[in-house]
């Protein structure tokens, strides 16, 4: 079968067997300028990009000399496996360094959420904070 | 944890490693020690996950216990303890002189594209584009949401440079300011692969030829298709963007980002409420909504939907329960479906809305298991809010609404009549903006 014949039986018209004018008689991006000197025309493109806030750069929190005989928050964020995860590592804990004290704790709320009572639970009473964000 | 002075580790799995990192650097923390468990840790048995927590960190090759004790324990380097502003470059402010074919190449290179040939932003076109408006071309038109150190923003050139990429006319550019002036730019990161929608309201879909009439959520109409580009490329450009693996994580992606679902209602064929004035509007303001899900799905597949004479309300509501719990419900209309349920005694939508409310259930059995139910449903049960906090305790056969209020089901009415069609989004409505004041 001619593809004349096949575009016919599939609705479409013969004409575009042609191809487009533009194609035909465009250089460059069809550009009659460009054609006639043989040298793409050049722009300037302006920036697309929105503008970023600037950051703020914070010391980390000093590290502790030892483990031994801390108390460390499992945070668990909500999001899947990290509570179970977490367990495993409280297990550990027990196993290898069982003066290590492991609170495990679900932060409240959805995932995006703050818990600033949990925060203030840690200051209060943690040395050292572990969180699983699972997935 | 770490301002508040506390050392900290935070454990994540290895399909994270560029998004937590560069998280941490923005947060402010760029050495930010963090320990990675192989991709993923979710529905794995105790066995296997004690098998990881004795393993190594997939990306140091590190026993995964020892990395986190020395990450609480190993003394703070210099580098760790780096504070105050840091500037941000902006990047330079234009590009080239150079061929359009050279431009294409850098801004799709760059990521500044969604991969389909742009309008090249020259400054002749974006000075064009800003006649849309009688606002400052330096005026702020919003912000994005922000992160620990707060947000991008944009102005209205900024906004200008994007409608043009889009292919937009000067005379839609009100309706994307609108839309930036929300805050809600497209391609949200979720690695639950986000989309988009929009409804726009008011005399201006028909000044600028919107089509809300046969194919109108196709590719039929200039309006339609490079208004919602432009809110795609905003998304990439305006804010932190879309890239995969550090702000965007869609795992499947979504073909609706494209350019979104744009919806302009066919307020005179519709024998209901315009969108619009059910938020508050008179029905001569230019008003566009938005709406943020996951996708839209074709009513073919409704129970009944071969039925001699189809009721339209049950067909509509056999498929509540196939969609996600996390987000609402969005019901697109043709005109011709509207009308039938009107027939059926549905003069307002709050009454389909509320019918539908009522008699459209799943178990709560079903509920706990639906997707992200753990992470988004019981989290508000464990905090006492209601009515998650019941529907979570019911036995496993209790019949309950698929969304805590009737108001969590929108309807809009655009199609051109030539079928009594409906699609269903998973969708939630976020707001309403006034076009008319971008004008």
């Amino acid at each position: 079968m001619n593809r004349r014949k096949l575009l016919s039986l599939l609705g479409m018209s013969p004409v575009l067997l042609t191809g487009s004018r533009a194609a035909a008689e465009g250089g460059h991006n069809g550009d009659p300028k460009a054609r006639s000197t043989g040298s793409a025309p050049k722009f300037t493109a302006l920036s697309p990009k929105g503008t970023p806030p600037p950051v703020m750069l914070y010391s980390m929190a000093p590290s502790l000399s030892t483990l031994e005989g801390k108390t460390i928050y499992l945070v668990d964020t909500g999001f899947f496996g990290a509570d179970l995860l977490l367990q495993q590592v409280a297990d550990w804990y027990q196993r290898n360094m069982p003066s290590v004290k492991t609170v495990l704790r679900k932060k409240a709320g959805t995932y995006p959420t703050d818990d600033p009572k949990l925060w203030a639970d840690i200051k209060a009473n943690g040395n050292a904070t572990i969180m699983a964000i699972g997935h | 944890m770490e301002k508040m002075g506390i050392p900290s580790v935070p454990i994540i799995t290895e399909a994270y490693m560029d998004l937590a990192r560069s998280v941490a650097a923005e947060r402010g923390m760029p050495t930010l020690r963090i320990v990675f468990t192989p991709h993923p840790i979710w529905g794995k048995t105790p066995e296997q996950l004690r098998a990881i927590v004795d393993g190594p960190d997939p990306v140091t090759g590190k026993a995964m216990m020892k990395e986190i004790s020395d990450a609480l324990t190993t003394p703070l380097s210099p580098e760790d303890q780096k504070s105050g502003l840091q500037p941000v470059s902006l990047g330079p402010p234009v590009f080239g002189p150079n061929t359009s074919d050279d431009l294409q190449k850098y801004f799709m290179d760059n990521a500044m594209t969604d991969y389909l040939p742009i309008n090249i932003p020259t400054e002749e076109k974006v000075a064009a584009m800003l006649k849309g408006t009688s606002h400052h071309p330096d005026e702020e038109v919003g912000k994005t949401g922000g992160g620990a150190n707060g947000a991008w923003h944009y102005t209205v050139k900024q906004v200008a440079v994007n409608a043009v990429m889009a292919g937009c006319d000067p005379e839609y550019f009100p309706v994307i300011l609108a839309i930036a002036s929300s805050g809600r730019l497209a391609l949200e990161g979720s690695t639950t692969s986000f989309c988009d929608t929009m409804i726009v309201n008011g005399p201006i879909r028909d000044k600028l030829n919107m089509n809300y009439g046969i194919g109108a959520l196709g590719p039929f109409a200039q309006p339609n298709a490079t208004i919602g580009r432009a809110w795609t490329l905003m998304g990439k450009n305006l804010g932190p963007g879309a890239v995969p693996g550090q702000t965007y994580w869609g795992s499947q992606g979504n073909n609706l980002n494209y350019n979104n679902v744009v919806i302009a209602e066919d307020e005179k064929s519709s024998p209901w409420t315009p969108f619009h004035v059910q938020k508050g509007f008179k029905p001569e303001e230019n008003v566009v909504s938005l709406f943020s899900g996951w996708d839209v799905r074709q009513g073919h597949g409704a129970k009944g939907a071969g039925a001699l004479i189809p009721k339209f309300d049950e067909q509509i509501g056999s498929m509540f329960p196939t969609l996600a719990r996390m987000f609402n419900c969005l019901v697109i209309l043709d005109p011709l479906t509207a009308k039938l349920l009107v027939d059926q005694g549905y003069d307002t939508k709050q009454k389909l809305q509320e019918w539908l409310w009522k008699n459209s259930t799943i178990t709560a059995k079903e509920y706990r298991e639906s997707f992200l139910a753990h992470v988004w449903l019981y989290p508000r049960a464990l905090a006492g809010e209601q009515p998650y906090a019941t529907w979570w305790k019911a036995s496993d056969d209790t019949p309950i609404p698929c969304w805590p209020k009737a108001e969590n089901i929108d309807f809009v009415v655009a199609g051109g009549q030539t079928n009594a069609m409906f699609q269903i989004g998973n969708f939630n409505y976020i707001g309403s903006v006034s076009i008319d004041k971008w004008m």
